[in-house]
């Protein structure tokens, strides 16, 4: 999509930041699910079921509250080459 | 034959200045380029090298050395040795020779701008050798990898690697731009002959020729030690250069310097050693992983050097400790998983005996790189999905180093990417350390685009995976590269998954 822009996917447990494309009206769900696409299955395991994925802005102390998983991209006020950070809500992070 | 010893008249002859009276001595040594800190030229005078040697000396030697360096390739060649040896360990020598023998040359132009622009004549003098070594270096691997390019196509890199915007050599050549290529000379001697060679080379030439031999292949591991004993000589260009600018006022500057050197050539000397030492390498033939060889020549040594010529340790020493542990670990995984964008065959390497040594040599690989990447990866070799362990999308590239951000995966959580905002646009680092030398001098290094940001930018257009391969060099100057075993090495995994079956 021509409005889609690059944010940075810092996945629990995984140990490499990566590149991913979202639009504006991604929900944080989607977003969730379009960095997951790239970690898991191929370096990380999928988390077990029930337990779904959270994510919120990276922060120094990576404690930030998460974003509710049905606000948008634009909503958030996400911008080009931030980084997020996903996580298995259950698990501590 | 000479009438004197060269002991006789040695420092005379050396340091031989003079005063010109017919331009101005700054349009001679332009500041900017032969000394930036206001160093008398007395002070300068003061030079003097540990290792001294004629140029009637240095041509005997060093065609002696080359006469037994050639010799034995030239005795070796025919044999089936290349046709015979490790699929793994050669790709540890086409990481050699892509990243090295274009940086060897390269090297000679450092020693070039000392030989035109120290001040001190002396340090102009061994810079002059200097010069020569590098040239040497970069012909004689270029030689040496030559006869293997007929046999595999990926040996090619040795010459073309430097022209390509391969990944890898975007890395390599930013470190050695920012180290040897764009500083003025003293600098270039702060970073290059001390940090880089005194620092590290060691480690790789040291410890990549014993590995070598335990190898068989007397060739390269002759070659890296003929190269490594020019080192030992032109290294010391360095010391006397800290010792003159500690003495003037100068050490903040000598230590930062250094300190800028150390971190850049580290991040990425540990992808080209490190993975090789403890990766490449067959386990059987292995002889010390390369956190112990760290230990003994940087860790070490480095840091006794550090003290002797009057500086401290780097401020983030224990970084660097930590990254010893790190580094070379995630970009094994990460390379390896991207293994089309190089042009090397990668190996896993992982099997169950390779694991325990991991386990072994960096307590707690089991827990974390283990559990976290290659557990997944065997399962889907296991289950006969090989293609699923290719990776997919592109990891962040640090701003400064060119590597993939990353570190320890699993718990606690270390992957971060450090982030700063200059003049509208966003840069993303590995590390503090990388952080900290962007914001020594942004304006230095905020023009340059990563892949990444030249997949964004429209350089890179359309910025598919596809086109990022093409982009970079992989499948125009060879084939990308593939698991060096086949995969063979997670064969015990399907022995141990049928048996349970």
């Amino acid at each position: 999509m021509a409005n889609e822009f690059p944010i940075l996917s810092r996945m629990q447990y995984d140990g490499h930041i990566r590149v991913v494309d979202v639009a504006p009206d991604f929900t944080m769900d989607q977003v969730a699910a379009a960095c997951a696409a790239y970690s898991v299955g191929t370096h990380l395991p999928p988390p077990e079921p029930g337990k779904p994925l959270r994510i919120r802005p990276t922060t120094d102390d990576d404690n930030a509250a998460p974003f509710p998983a049905d606000m948008t991209v634009a909503d958030a006020e996400l911008q080009k080459f931030d980084c997020v950070d996903i996580y298995i809500e259950s698990d501590t992070a | 034959m000479p009438r004197l010893e060269r002991s006789e008249w040695y420092d005379f002859a050396r340091d031989t200045n003079w005063t010109p009276r017919y331009v101005d001595e700054q349009e001679i040594f332009p500041p900017e380029m032969s000394d930036p800190y206001g160093i008398p030229v007395s002070e300068w005078e003061t030079f003097d090298e540990p290792y001294k040697v004629s140029y009637r000396e240095y041509v005997r030697i060093q065609r002696e050395k080359d006469a037994g360096a050639y010799s034995v390739r030239t005795a070796l060649a025919h044999s089936d040795y290349y046709e015979e040896a490790d699929p793994a360990y050669l790709s540890a020598l086409k990481m050699h020779y892509g990243s090295i023998s274009l940086s060897e040359y390269a090297a000679c132009h450092a020693d070039e701008r000392m030989v035109r622009f120290g001040r001190a004549p002396s340090m102009r003098n061994m810079a002059t050798f200097g010069m020569l070594d590098e040239m040497r270096h970069g012909q004689i691997h270029l030689w040496f990898a030559h006869a293997l390019a007929k046999k595999d196509r990926q040996f090619d890199w040795a010459h073309q690697a430097h022209h390509t915007q391969n990944w890898a050599v975007v890395a390599g050549r930013h470190a050695l731009d920012d180290v040897m290529m764009t500083r003025d000379a003293p600098t270039t001697s702060l970073m290059l002959n001390f940090a880089f060679e005194t620092g590290l080379t060691n480690v790789q030439m040291i410890g990549l020729s014993r590995d070598a031999a335990n190898m068989d292949d007397y060739t390269f591991s002759n070659l890296i030690t003929s190269i490594q004993s020019d080192e030992a000589r032109h290294a010391q260009i360095g010391t006397p250069v800290i010792q003159i600018m500690i003495r003037n006022g100068k050490k903040a500057e000598a230590q930062q310097a250094v300190d800028i050197a150390f971190w850049r050539i580290w991040r990425v000397f540990a992808i080209l050693v490190g993975i090789s030492m403890d990766y490449q390498i067959p386990l059987a033939k292995r002889d010390r992983s390369f956190k112990e060889y760290m230990r003994e020549f940087v860790m070490t040594q480095y840091e006794r050097q550090l003290t002797d010529v009057g500086l401290d340790r780097p401020w983030y020493w224990d970084i660097f400790l930590d990254d010893i542990e790190n580094h070379h670990h995630c970009q094994q995984g990460g390379i390896w998983s991207w293994r089309p964008t190089v042009w090397w065959n990668p190996s896993g390497a992982v099997g169950p005996a390779e694991r325990e040594w991991l386990e072994e040599k960096y307590p707690g690989w089991n827990d974390t790189y283990g559990k976290y990447y290659w557990d997944t990866i065997i399962q889907n070799i296991v289950e006969g999905h090989p293609e699923k362990t290719l990776a997919t999308g592109m990891p962040m590239l640090c701003n400064m180093c060119q590597i993939p951000i990353s570190n320890r995966p699993g718990e606690p959580w270390k992957a971060r990417a450090y982030q700063v905002d200059y003049q509208d646009r966003r840069y993303s680092f590995c590390t503090s350390v990388c952080e900290w030398i962007f914001k020594v001098d942004p304006e230095r290094y905020k023009h340059h685009h990563s892949i990444v940001d030249r997949m964004y930018s429209g350089e890179i257009d359309p910025p598919t995976m596809e086109n990022v391969l093409l982009y970079m060099g992989s499948g125009v100057v060879s084939e990308g590269g593939k698991d060096a075993y086949d995969y063979a090495w997670a064969d015990p995994y399907r022995a141990a998954r049928s048996a349970a079956e």
